[in-house]
């Protein structure tokens, strides 16, 4: 990656319309080494930034979705239970010692090895590693991936200290339902995607839907634009956007009109009150303010 | 920065502006450090093209932590390089100081339409707003009375007041969440799941007591008396709402209205706004009775439980019959387990609460405690939480 245009070229390359802030991020996520935090509103491509920059550096793409309640376990490490129970059963009539026994069935075969040791552990060159939604695993996880991301090493008591051979590129990204640990923020670069502006949108939709007419492009986006002024529960983003395209192309839709926009709501709006608030607005009026 | 490659002299005059920018947005409320600073220069060196536009997007990525310093962030650059290019040393001290009219006045605008601000931010003021950052500052403001609280400290407070409350009902609702006790063997499923396995106990099943999680009902007197407060602690109601879905939420004067769905929008200023649309008495008279005989006759039914946790925010002026909020009062204490009374009023330091109200609901509270800064809202969390925990 020479520079940033490349880094927007390299991104275009693979249908995502990267702009000059995201792409400066990314430039510097790689030549700094330092994890980008990216928020932003639902649907507006922040995990699609960590799979696009694994395909453009050619290397593998580790995803680890944060949930409530997630643990060391599910996330780093964890033993496989069942077949060293196994192997201890196979080894009962064996002569070998206690100590060998022990080593065996502790050894990296009985390792189930979770994304982030995963991450460390990748031989042939430096891997993406997306901590998706962080927001959503608790405090303590938080903390561990901190020094995680210090040092780049995990310890497990049976096997030692596991140290990266290929510093991982990390990418976090989060819908901020909380406020993320200040320590946490200072250790990443950050930036916040906003929904795109009217041309970027429409260039978005013509880099990855390009059979889509020219008209129906421009309509769709204008829509959804407007559809975003009303204030909704959860304001269609870009996903969104590609979604009702498609929906009106697999219809054979060639203009977005009243009908169309009644047939095709559910592909842009996804709550029962949005839906209602919507057709109380009158979407006659709403496609009205689009054009 | 418009010519290409730097020269070495070049280099150190931009480290030593660059590192001025550095300790100018902490100034500003920035959480950056060094180690930040070093990352900005480091950042320039990498980034060669070095126009002003590539220049600003590497600050921004490096020294930004949240939403709020993203949107700042271009303001103050602006401020600082002086828009167009940047200067050096002693020439960018005059527009620091520019800075703080031009950003003090977008605050204003952007701040939630239910404030009044009476328009008044003299350069003075603005001087002191400079200095009102800072984990001091956090500790000055958590103590200040809602009420004698400046205009220039307005916008201050409010960022403050959203963050410690967002975390503090982020702990709630964690603590909610994390007893997990596991207290037997369920021996009937852990042998029947392992059948498959040969007969060997290898994962153990457990039952338990379902956990029961505690449901807050928030009531929050907005008539007239309570003006001075009612908006501090809407925003308190909203922050514990965004973290749980078990807080429920009303307002009251002369009459109740649910306000849960309103307050359940992603932003403060969306739910502010919204707010105001309901039409309710804003600011009239109260009758917090008559209001309690509502609820029960509405919502009790629904919301009320041996779960239920009810907070009362009130100063107790009421303009109906003291009898007719006890007997409401008893209807609802038999329902639920904890009632907890905030007044504002309990802040002053020669409050007695001697109205008739208030006299007469003092025997069915739980809880009555202070309700007139941060700090009094933020104690709040203890008694939740020894609730939860029991």
């Amino acid at each position: 990656m020479r520079d940033i245009n490349a880094v927007i070229e390299g991104f275009g390359r693979f249908g995502y319309v990267a702009d000059r802030p995201l792409a400066t991020a990314i430039y510097l996520l790689v030549q700094l080494w330092k994890p980008l935090l990216i928020e932003g509103h639902a649907g507006v491509g922040k995990t699609e930034v960590a799979k696009v920059l694994a395909s453009l550096l050619e290397t593998e793409l580790i995803r680890l979705q944060c949930y409530d309640g997630l643990d060391v376990s599910s996330a780093v490490y964890e033993w496989n239970y069942q077949k060293q129970l196994l192997a201890i059963k196979i080894q009962e009539g064996s002569d070998k010692t206690v100590e060998e026994k022990e080593k065996h069935i502790f050894g990296s075969n009985f390792l189930l090895k979770r994304p982030l040791l995963q991450s460390i552990l990748c031989e042939a060159s430096s891997p993406v590693l997306l901590v998706d939604e962080i927001d959503r695993a608790d405090e303590a996880f938080e903390a561990f991936l901190l020094e995680l991301l210090s040092e780049f090493q995990i310890s497990i008591p049976e096997l030692g200290t596991i140290k990266a051979k290929h510093r991982p590129y990390v990418i976090l990204t989060s819908n901020s339902t909380r406020e993320l640990s200040d320590a946490l923020k200072r250790r990443c670069l950050y930036h916040w995607i906003d929904y795109p502006s009217l041309e970027k949108e429409m260039e978005i939709v013509r880099t990855r839907l390009p059979g889509i007419e020219e008209d129906l492009r421009s309509q769709v986006v204008r829509f959804i634009h407007s559809v975003r002024q009303i204030s909704l529960s959860k304001p269609p983003g870009v996903a969104e956007t590609l979604d009702l395209s498609r929906s009106l192309t697999l219809l054979q839709k060639t203009k977005l009109d009243r009908e169309a926009a009644e047939e095709t709501l559910g592909s842009v709006l996804k709550s029962a009150d949005d839906l209602s608030k919507i057709r109380a607005e009158g979407i006659d009026k709403v496609l009205l303010r689009s054009f | 920065m418009s010519s290409s490659n730097l020269d070495a002299c070049d280099f150190c005059g931009l480290v030593r502006a660059v590192v001025e920018f550095c300790r100018f947005v902490r100034a500003n409320g920035f959480g950056s450090g060094t180690k930040e600073t070093i990352d900005c220069l480091q950042g320039i060196r990498a980034v060669r093209n070095t126009d002003l536009d590539s220049f600003r997007f590497t600050l921004r990525a490096v020294l930004c932590s949240s939403k709020e310093e993203w949107i700042l962030f271009d303001d103050l650059f602006a401020a600082f390089w002086g828009g167009t290019e940047h200067r050096r040393g002693t020439q960018s001290k005059k527009s620091v100081v520019s800075i703080f009219s031009a950003h003090s006045h977008g605050n204003a605008k952007g701040s939630p339409v239910l404030f009044d601000h009476s328009a008044g931010s003299d350069l003075e003021a603005e001087g002191e707003r400079k200095t009102a950052f800072g984990a001091s500052a956090v500790e000055r403001l958590k103590k200040i009375d809602f009420s004698q609280v400046r205009q220039t400290d307005m916008a201050e407070l409010e960022r403050v007041a959203l963050r410690l409350l967002r975390r503090m009902s982020y702990r709630v609702s964690r603590r909610l969440q994390s007893r997990k006790r596991r207290d037997f063997v369920d021996l009937r499923r852990t042998i029947r799941q392992s059948i498959g396995r040969g007969g060997e106990l290898i994962e153990l099943n457990y039952k338990g007591r379902k956990r029961e999680r505690a449901r807050l009902v928030i009531l929050l007197d907005v008539s007239d008396s309570m003006n001075l407060y009612s908006f501090f602690l809407l925003k308190f109601a909203y922050a514990l709402g965004t973290h749980s879905k078990e807080v429920v939420s009303f307002i009251f004067s002369t009459n109740i209205v649910a306000v849960s769905k309103e307050l359940s929008a992603q932003r403060l200023s969306h739910a502010l706004e919204m707010l105001s649309q309901t039409t309710t008495g804003w600011s009239g008279g109260t009758k917090i009775g008559g209001s309690l005989q509502e609820f029960n006759r509405l919502y009790a039914g629904k919301l009320l439980s041996r779960n239920t946790v009810f907070i009362i925010l009130s100063d107790g002026w009421d303009t109906g019959t003291p009898e007719v909020l006890v007997g409401e009062l008893r209807e609802i204490k038999r329902r639920i387990s904890k009632l907890i009374w905030l007044n504002p009023l309990l802040g002053l330091e020669d409050y007695e609460p001697v109205t008739r109200a208030m006299s007469a609901a003092r025997p069915y509270i739980d809880v009555f405690a202070p309700a007139h800064n941060l700090e009094s809202l933020l104690e709040l969390e203890r008694h939740i939480v020894t609730w939860t925990s029991r």
